[in-house]
């Protein structure tokens, strides 16, 4: 992976982060404001999902062009 | 059973925005791949600054007061990489020139004192 792509990915990452945490948030105050009588953790509970979310994202990026993918062949039957 | 039917508006009411917002969230695939979050950030960024621009625009004409020149937008998109380095490098020079600057500091300091007892 070349320095260019690597930052790339990082700047990927981050905005990804920022994000996924922001909608988590968005949707948690939502949630907590109309169902859960402004309790604190719904924010904490989407919060935390879209830091999840994104730290899977990013592990999959990272990983991305190290994992090998293979396939089953069937052999034909003679 | 005016309770109860108010009741039940206010649950559909909490509902139906709790609904959009999952929906908007889905629409947007704001939860999705990280390349698709990233083209979400570019178009806020294009999208935002104009609209709120707009809409001041808008609030001014109406109510006739003139709204001072804001200043430009911050930038959403910003480059970590970029950052991070040139976060580096001026830590790393500020380390560089730490003991001269402290020597330098102190002395001045001395001489404040001196000339202040004389």
């Amino acid at each position: 992976m070349s320095d260019s792509e690597l930052g790339r990915k990082w700047d990927r990452c981050l905005a990804d982060a920022v994000v996924k945490i922001g909608t988590g948030f968005g949707l948690g105050l939502v949630f907590s404001l109309t169902f859960f009588k402004r309790r604190m953790w719904p924010l904490a509970f989407g919060s935390g999902m879209g830091l999840g979310m994104a730290y899977s994202n990013c592990q999959h990026d990272f990983q991305a062009p190290y994992l090998l993918h293979g396939k089953y062949v069937k052999e034909p039957e003679q | 059973m005016v309770p109860r039917v108010w009741s039940l508006m206010r649950f559909l009411l909490k509902g139906s925005v709790a609904g959009v917002a999952v929906y908007l969230v889905y629409d947007q695939e704001l939860l999705g791949p990280s390349e698709k979050t990233q083209a979400v950030l570019q178009k806020a960024e294009e999208v935002v600054p104009p609209a709120v621009y707009g809409f001041s625009q808008y609030v001014c004409d109406q109510t006739g007061l003139k709204v001072p020149q804001l200043p430009a937008p911050p930038k959403f998109n910003f480059h970590l990489r970029d950052s991070w380095n040139s976060g580096i490098m001026t830590v790393m020079s500020a380390l560089s020139v730490a003991p001269s600057k402290a020597c330098e500091y102190s002395k001045e300091g001395w001489q404040y004192l001196k000339e202040r007892i004389k």
